[in-house]
């Protein structure tokens, strides 16, 4: 079920980092080591919670919070 | 036979070569990991095993010829996401992957062309651009198949997109690593 919670225990799985690191304010930047782990996790998001996303709705995403609002907004 | 040693230049770009693959076979095996059964995960699975053992054939080559890889912290595709923003979905990934594939193809037959170059280069190169031609073909097919569900229009736009990144990036390492890459820089078309 796609929600808030979910996607940030999804997050933290394919991340491989404690949940509790992954809050509304963290930087995504700062949970991995490098940025080819975000789009691997982006992608399995996607395919996970069956939502498609672009680059271009990913511009301005910099925290989970940002993350978790635009995959949201793209189910409604 | 005796081996004619490498000079320092030519072992930082074998050495470069070999971090790029690497990092490539990191990226394209957690992918194939992550992704639901099918043609792609197929053709991304074997796309991972080639790239990791690309980079066995450089540790190989600079090993063969009494030397050893540096290890490098960055390689040329880290670029990549701060030059052209970071891909969202599949075909954004396969688009990134075709223009660099692309890249990779075009820098080892320069490579090839050089002068004088060694011979277990020379073998371990041919035997990687033989693999790249696969890769360019699988991702083209792969990107085609993926016209209804994106647009043609729009996979057009997206590759063009990378392409105008991909060349700054090349640019931006040239400039860089100009000295080290001098040997080969000189049969550079463009």
């Amino acid at each position: 079920m796609l929600n808030s919670e979910n996607l940030k225990k999804r997050m933290s799985e394919v991340l491989s980092v404690a949940p509790e690191l992954v809050q509304d304010g963290a930087l995504l930047q700062e949970l991995v080591v490098d940025s080819f782990i975000l789009i691997e996790m982006v992608i399995d998001l996607q395919n996970t919670f069956g939502v498609r996303l672009n680059q271009e709705d990913l511009v301005e995403v910099r925290t989970v919070n940002d993350l978790i609002t635009t995959i949201l907004n793209k189910k409604k | 036979m005796k081996i004619k040693p490498l000079t320092e230049n030519e072992r930082w770009i074998l050495s470069f070569y070999r971090t790029s693959e690497i990092s490539g076979a990191l990226f394209f095996g957690r992918l194939a990991k992550s992704l639901p059964p099918g043609p792609i995960q197929t053709d991304l699975t074997k796309h991972f095993a080639d790239e990791s053992q690309h980079s066995w054939f450089w540790t190989r080559c600079l090993q063969t010829l009494n030397s050893e890889p540096i290890k490098l912290e960055t390689a040329y595709q880290d670029q990549y996401v701060a030059a052209t923003g970071m891909p969202a979905n599949i075909m954004e990934v396969l688009g990134i992957t075709l223009i660099f594939e692309k890249r990779v193809i075009g820098q080892y037959a320069l490579h090839r062309q050089a002068k004088e170059l060694n011979p277990e280069i020379a073998k371990t190169l041919d035997l990687i651009m033989e693999d790249e031609k696969w890769h360019i073909e699988w991702v083209t097919k792969a990107l085609k198949c993926m016209e209804n569900e994106y647009g043609a229009d729009h996979i057009d736009q997206t590759l063009k997109r990378f392409y105008a990144a991909d060349k700054e990036v090349y640019k931006k390492t040239v400039t860089e690593h100009e000295e080290r890459i001098q040997g080969i820089l000189k049969y550079r078309k463009d």
